[in-house]
């Protein structure tokens, strides 16, 4: 077979993001070389010193596959965001971030107002004498500068843009990207458009080998550290928030192996739309008092609920915001 | 497959005045028209009516309806006339949506204006989600024709003899060592002194030779398990001696027809009618007792002279029980007639609050016993007599002090025998008969029926029916209905064979469930198991009342109330929301 095999274009590129997404791409390791041998990489922030020039330059289409992750926060992730659309055939919304809002998305639990204030005046460690808060435009003796717009909420990437696929993951599971990549190059048959890849269908639970049993009811929430887990009983049956049964499998249980309760970065199983109101839902079930003050006694032990029931999914969420 | 039309046919009721008096049916029609997929709206005075019903089924057939939203009372009220309306027009029946326009909305608004938008907005909402209704299939199982019965009374034998007359083996638990209830404990019956003995010893020699039917004497349920056509019932003997009876005997039944009857309100609980501290101050029931020896007297052996009858104990009153007992006020006026005859010299008062004679030759019997010179006094339900001893100088055992209400005066009337006419109460152990065959009671410990009206032997579990006076007080002949109606209930559900169980219910996509099992302990009727093997949970669909919990509880959405999706409810929230115009017409006079 001395047929030489085209090699597809390929961008990565990061909005609202912490860069892990970036580096769970690095994290192929040797494989890396396979990636580049089947793949040319045309534009990623991280480790090329492409532009935005330089996208702007290419066909519509020009691009095979491009992983966008990071929430969209802000103009320039919006605008890149609609860039990348143009220019791909397909486009991933690659991590928690891009997928569903992601840490950044908790940002909607404040108002922009609130989150400059707090940023650039009220920290403990901010003196800002003369409040000063950045502008979009900034006239200087040279011109203008420019900043990019900072929103009010964060949004995801499908609510900026058409998604093909969904891969979930904070990051997403390196062997997830290593599988896709390879039906992707391989012309593999791809699942329809709007589908989440790279994960499994069913709930944590189906995989996670910790014993369960139907004695679900909890008298009292701990944190982690109040307990001494005994490394075999379902969190949940020790008291230990755990997102698990309101997440996707594709992760193999990490967090869990590494006796630490799900966070549900891989998002909801495929009928749920909404994890965090589905996960509340279950826990509302599973208190086991009756009386209205005895259940806000327990409730009064989940620290920061909505944080926790929301840490991924806030801008995705059937709430979406906090309203101001 | 063929091609999705989703056409939808609206049908605005004006339910008389009901709906249409504040509710602009017409500008809700106009207004449904204008929704997308509505191809017709229509208003009509009583959509319920057979001519409503009709009309819904031709249009579905003319103009190739694939759904409809009847916009008129609560579903509960009318949902399966308007599914049957579906069905004779060959469409699913869960094609259809109500939009409650009438409890929901007329009957709880004033203001036209407001109330016509929220009408607008309901029938909104029920378009958005029957766009969303899935086509449904009910199932159907078998009926076993075995029955049992609990309560060894009136009703219990009347309804075991009706079942096990037809063919069917009955299974009848008595708490008591006997049959025959509280009956058994009467003398003569109002208002045409038949003999309670002679109503009660046919059936009791009957019930107990009969060959279809088991009597289970100083016996309990402890448990009912299954579901309508496949109970297991156990039932378990109170003292049993020998080993054999200490077991709970396990029977396999098809329906449940309780029949646990009243037990009498406590007289001493109303402290100054001295009951239990006054050695003649007497309960209806004692005095039965007399009348069955055939002796009137006091403790003493004495014939009285005065005897008093006060009515309501326990009943029409705040402090007790707010509801009439129903068979007092009859009762009383037999003891009166009853008294008067074998003792015509002895002075019967009557000290009652109303005189309740609704039924059936009743108010006849209350004619004739008012011309036996008996003394009637009506005292304020909330007013009640003082009974206490007479002092030396009377001739008389006890003085009652009443304020009387017809001459208004403060009355004192002498008794040498007081007899309280009890009321009904609900058993103590009710609760744990309802508990047992999970149905309702209400405030008073009466079991609930599935509707008051349409459904008075009914309970909200299928197949359990209550009859007598457990459900509310009432007289033997209601009694006997009741108890015929249940087992009636009961035959057309064993002549058919089979069960049809309504297709809403929940379900667990196998394919989502991960076994994280929180649902598992949820379910009020034990209707989830899990399957150890392959780790997943699974909704044993007969037994489902489509409660909901389940659904709510699992965290992944692998279980889906079928006819309560998610989808189905965001949808119709959605249409609840979409934003709606009206003006009021100008006023036509």
């Amino acid at each position: 077979m001395a047929e030489e095999k085209q090699k597809i274009k390929m961008a990565v590129y990061w909005g609202a993001a912490c860069g892990g997404c970036c580096v769970s791409v690095l994290d192929v390791h040797e494989a890396l070389f396979d990636v580049v041998a089947a793949a040319d990489l045309v534009f990623w922030p991280i480790a090329l010193d492409t532009k935005y020039q330089d996208v702007e330059d290419m066909p519509d289409g020009f691009i095979d596959l491009t992983l966008y992750n990071g929430a969209v926060r802000n103009s320039e992730n919006e605008h890149i965001a609609k860039l990348l659309r143009q220019k791909s055939k397909i486009l991933v919304a690659y991590g928690s971030c891009s997928h569903m809002g992601g840490i950044p998305g908790l940002a909607n639990f404040s108002t922009k107002e609130e989150i400059f204030d707090r940023v650039y005046h009220d920290t403990e460690s901010t003196i800002n004498t003369e409040r000063v808060v950045p502008q979009p435009e900034f006239e200087v003796a040279e011109g203008v500068l420019e900043l990019p717009v900072f929103y009010n909420d964060v949004r995801t990437l499908a609510d900026v843009v058409e998604v093909d696929y969904f891969m979930p993951g904070c990051p997403p599971q390196t062997a997830r990207l290593v599988e896709v990549f390879t039906a992707i190059v391989t012309g593999a048959e791809l699942p329809p458009p709007g589908s989440v890849i790279g994960a499994g269908d069913k709930a944590q639970c189906d995989e996670c080998s910790r014993k369960k049993t139907e004695n679900k009811g909890v008298k009292k929430f701990y944190r982690p550290w109040e307990v001494v887990d005994d490394g075999e009983t379902c969190f949940l049956e020790q008291g230990i928030l755990c997102m698990g049964p309101a997440t996707r499998t594709g992760c193999d249980f990490r967090c869990i192996q590494g006796n630490a309760p799900c966070r549900g970065c891989y998002g909801p199983t495929p009928d749920s739309t909404d994890p965090g109101a589905k996960m509340m839902s279950a826990i509302a079930s599973v208190i086991d008092e009756k009386e209205p003050v005895a259940i806000d006694k327990v409730l009064d032990d989940l620290v920061d609920p909505a944080g926790y029931f929301y840490r991924y999914s806030l801008p995705s969420s059937y709430i979406r915001r906090k309203m101001s | 497959m063929e091609k999705k039309k989703d056409k939808i046919g609206v049908y605005i009721c004006n339910c008389g005045t009901n709906i249409a008096k504040v509710v602009d049916a017409e500008a809700v029609a106009r207004y449904a028209a204008t929704l997308p997929n509505v191809h017709l709206a229509k208003t009509y005075k009583y959509m319920c009516s057979n001519p409503g019903q009709e009309m819904i089924a031709e249009d579905i057939k003319e103009n190739d309806l694939d759904r409809v939203v009847v916009a008129a009372c609560s579903p509960n009220m009318h949902e399966r006339t308007f599914r049957s309306a579906l069905r004779m027009a060959g469409l699913n029946q869960y094609m259809l949506e109500m939009a409650n326009i009438r409890e929901q909305c007329s009957w709880v608004h004033k203001d036209r204006k407001a109330a016509t938008k929220k009408a607008m907005a309901l029938v909104s909402g029920a378009v958005q989600r029957v766009l969303k209704h899935e086509a449904l299939e009910s199932m159907s199982v078998d009926m076993n024709p075995s029955v049992l019965v609990i309560g060894g009374g009136i009703a219990g034998m009347t309804a075991a003899l009706e079942l096990a007359d037809a063919g069917n083996f009955v299974h009848l638990v008595e708490k008591d060592d006997h049959l025959g209830g509280n009956i058994a404990r009467v003398d003569l019956t109002a208002p045409y002194y038949y003999s309670a003995v002679d109503l009660l010893s046919e059936r009791m020699t009957r019930t107990f030779e009969h060959k279809n039917i088991q009597v289970y004497l100083n016996s309990k349920l402890t448990e009912l398990s299954g579901f309508v056509g496949n109970f297991a019932a156990k039932i378990q003997k109170q003292n049993g001696l020998s080993e054999d009876e200490a077991k709970a005997k396990e029977v396999a039944i098809g329906n449940v027809a309780i029949c646990t009857g009243y037990k009498e309100f406590d007289a001493s609980r109303v402290t100054h009618y001295g009951y239990g501290k006054l050695p003649n101050v007497i309960t209806s029931f004692e005095l039965e007792n007399m009348l069955k020896s055939g002796k009137v007297e006091t403790k003493e052996g004495k014939i009285p002279k005065y005897v008093a009858i006060v009515h309501c104990v326990g009943s029409r009153n705040k402090e007790f029980h707010t509801y009439c007992s129903r068979v007092c006020c009859m009762t009383a006026l037999k003891y009166a007639h009853e008294i008067k005859s074998a003792n015509p010299e002895c002075y019967v008062s009557d000290v009652y609050i109303d005189m309740n004679a609704f039924g059936k030759g009743h108010e006849d019997f209350y004619r004739q016993s008012s011309k036996a010179k008996t003394l009637f006094l009506m005292y304020d339900k909330e007013n009640r007599p003082v009974i206490h001893k007479a002092g030396p100088k009377d001739d008389c055992e006890m003085l009652i002090e009443v304020h009387e209400r017809l001459s208004g005066e403060h009355i004192e009337i002498p008794a040498d025998l007081v007899v309280l006419m009890v009321g009904m109460e609900a058993r103590d152990d009710s609760h744990e008969i309802a508990h047992l065959t999970n149905i309702s009671q209400d405030k008073d410990g009466w079991f609930i029926e599935s509707h008051p009206k349409l459904e008075p032997v009914a309970t909200t579990t299928d197949g359990v029916f209550i009859a007598g006076t457990c459900v509310a007080p009432k007289d033997i002949p209601d009694t006997v209905a009741q108890a015929r109606a249940a087992a009636a209930r009961i035959l057309a559900r064993i002549s058919k064979g089979k069960i049809e169980i309504d297709a809403v219910f929940a379900e667990v996509n196998e394919d989502v469930c991960s076994g994280c099992r929180i649902c598992n302990v949820m379910c009020p009727y034990s209707a989830i198991e899990f399957d150890e093997e392959k780790k997943k949970s699974h909704v044993i669909s007969a037994l489902c009342k489509a409660c909901g919990v389940c659904v709510a509880a699992c965290p992944s959405g692998a279980i889906k109330g079928r006819h309560f999706t998610d989808q189905q409810i965001l949808a119709q929230i959605e249409g609840i929301f979409s934003k709606v115009e009206y003006s009021e017409p100008a006023e036509v006079s």
